[in-house]
């Protein structure tokens, strides 16, 4: 299997923190570091290069999006799960358009948790119910907002995927439902995220240039 | 920062009184030099005039500085324009006030009346009115054959009761939109106070459910308490939209699904409001209700269910999900056949009502969904 994947955990909870990063060492992860602010997570992500960052949503300095905005920029290539303790809410979504590539709810269990993060790792879009909900919400949201050019759209087979997952279906059940492999499945999820985050950057590009950012 | 505000709008009513006062000051002069000469007193009549212009400038300036403004102002105001009104008299004369001509300001003399309205209020307009209006028509009507009509004078009592009324009616509407907002703010800032601590104690609860496990023992039976809490609560907050407020206007479809929180319910729903008209939003969640009630009816009390709400272009679609047993292809349609369908029939005339639709798909191991579907009309 070569080299152990490196997690960062981010969680203003010592003890949290702490249990998380005994079940990830125990499973076979390299612990890159393990700290409580989001400022500390994003200066080290360039130095500790973690594969996977486990980051809490609400955290006391920074908001989830910067965090995951500044752990982006440090290190491209890193992969965020997003875990929060009061469910799916606007601030999710926002962390999902920022780039994390996951949300878990942190009432998951052991067993969930290490699978979301073994997912996360190699690549797959970690969603709850729930986060699926948003994310079908957002799409038919830019659909009906008048005079954006170039917003993104789900296709007939992505929109039917991702209300499955919204309706609790795990992936293999999908799968067997659309007759699709359990990897077509993951594909049209993670697809969905890419998109929406696509836009994001551009809608982000496109602000800066419109106010004048673009470094004059 | 109310009173502030308050005093912002105010300066409103008394720029547009500076208005009033250049409109009348204009007219006056017009009517002055197109009669002086059938003046007793021509060249007072001039200086009335001037004194008149010079005040009118310096009122200007008065009333719009906040702190020259005050009752000694409003005072002196009204005795200015009272003695121009009273000197028109000996520099008119009786003679041209008799053939009908005008008192001196006119309509100038208002002015005054109308500040006190505006500081005062509606009695103290009708104070001012009254004074004005005594020597208006003293002044005017005392020379004219048969009495002549006291019209000017009412005008201004009308006008100071009128004007007083209004300006508080304005000032205190200011008031209360003011306190409205500063309700809403608070309101904001509870909810967001209340979201910090529940995510605190959700953290904790989720952290001794993990603990409780790891260690074992009696803990594990305390983790597995707090794990309950946890859901309870959970579902608590994410159902928790504010109450929908029932003046007529559309309503938050979420706000109305949070009577069905528990902890084996599961949500997903978009981030923005779902707007149904009230009476549409009350019936649809009456149906999904009764559609959460057939899962636990047929699936037991730990029956888990999932609700997904859709907010469409032209319609808005729940989804009710179980992962019970599952209904045998034919079977709805037999109990259909036999009457028995009590819950699916109950849904289905509820949305009929809505113009709706409500497909159930069901197959035996995969649990059970009913889709409702309310078109949007407008």
């Amino acid at each position: 299997m070569g080299e152990a994947i490196r997690v960062m955990v981010v969680d203003d909870h010592p003890m949290w923190r702490d249990g998380v990063a005994r079940d990830l060492a125990a499973a076979g992860y390299e612990i890159a570091a393990c700290l409580g602010e989001g400022a500390a997570a994003v200066r080290l992500a360039a130095a500790t290069r973690p594969d996977v960052v486990v980051l809490d949503l609400q955290l006391p300095d920074l908001s989830g999006v910067e965090v995951i905005r500044g752990l982006l920029n440090a290190h491209p290539s890193t992969r965020v799960l997003m875990l929060s303790a009061s469910g799916e809410q606007q601030d999710v979504l926002d962390a999902v358009k920022a780039g994390a590539a996951g949300y878990l709810l942190k009432s998951a269990s052991p067993a969930e948790f290490l699978d979301a993060v073994a997912r996360t790792a190699a690549g797959d879009a970690v969603f709850t119910p729930g986060l699926a909900g948003l994310v079908l919400g957002e799409y038919r949201r830019l659909a009906s907002t008048p005079a954006t050019p170039d917003v993104p759209q789900l296709t007939t087979r992505e929109t039917e995927v991702l209300r499955l997952v919204a309706k609790g279906l795990s992936y293999k059940q999908i799968a067997e439902r659309l007759v699709l492999s359990h990897r077509t499945v993951q594909n049209h999820v993670q697809n969905t995220l890419g998109k929406l985050q696509l836009h994001n950057r551009v809608e982000l590009v496109r602000f800066a240039i419109e106010q004048g950012l673009d470094g004059e | 920062m109310s009173a502030g505000d308050t005093a912002a709008f105010e300066a409103t009513l008394w720029r547009s009184l500076g208005v009033f006062r250049v409109l009348a000051l204009t007219y006056a002069t017009v009517r002055i030099v197109a009669g002086a000469e059938t003046f007793a007193n021509q060249a007072a009549g001039w200086g009335v005039l001037a004194v008149m212009i010079a005040w009118t400038g310096a009122m200007l300036w008065a009333y719009g500085s906040s702190r020259v403004r005050g009752w000694p102002l409003y005072t002196v105001d009204l005795l200015v324009a009272v003695v121009l009104v009273l000197l028109s008299r000996p520099i008119v004369g009786a003679e041209a006030l008799g053939a009908g001509q005008s008192i001196l300001p006119v309509t100038w003399h208002a002015a005054p009346v109308l500040a006190w309205a505006v500081a005062g209020g509606r009695t103290v307009g009708v104070i001012a009115g009254a004074v004005m209006g005594v020597c208006d028509f003293g002044t005017q009507a005392i020379d004219v054959p048969g009495g002549g009509s006291p019209t000017g004078a009412v005008l201004l009592l009308l006008g100071g009761m009128t004007v007083g009324h209004v300006a508080r009616l304005a000032v205190s509407a200011e008031e209360r939109l003011q306190r409205a907002t500063e309700l809403e703010a608070a309101t904001r800032e509870r909810e967001r106070l209340a979201r910090d601590i529940h995510d605190s104690v959700l953290q904790v609860l989720a952290l001794v459910q993990r603990r409780g496990a790891e260690i074992g023992g009696e803990a594990a039976e305390l983790g597995r308490l707090a794990g309950e809490q946890e859901a309870a609560l959970r579902a608590l907050v994410a159902f928790g939209r504010p109450a929908p407020d029932r003046t007529g206007g559309p309503v938050d479809l979420r706000a109305e699904l949070a009577r069905f929180g528990a902890p084996h319910v599961t949500l997903a729903e978009p981030a923005e409001p779902v707007l149904l008209p009230a009476a549409a939003a009350e019936c649809l969640a009456a149906a999904i209700g009764a559609a959460l009630d057939n899962v636990r009816e047929h699936g037991g009390p730990d029956a888990r269910a999932w609700l997904l709400v859709e907010d469409e272009p032209d319609a808005v679609t729940v989804t009710v999900r179980d992962d019970g047993p599952g209904i045998e292809p034919g079977r709805l349609d037999a109990a259909a056949a036999e009457g028995r369908l009590g819950v699916a029939q109950s849904i289905k005339g509820r949305l009929a009502d809505l113009g709706g639709t409500v497909e159930i798909y069901s197959k035996p191991g995969e649990g059970t969904e009913v889709e409702l579907r309310v078109p949007r009309t407008n």
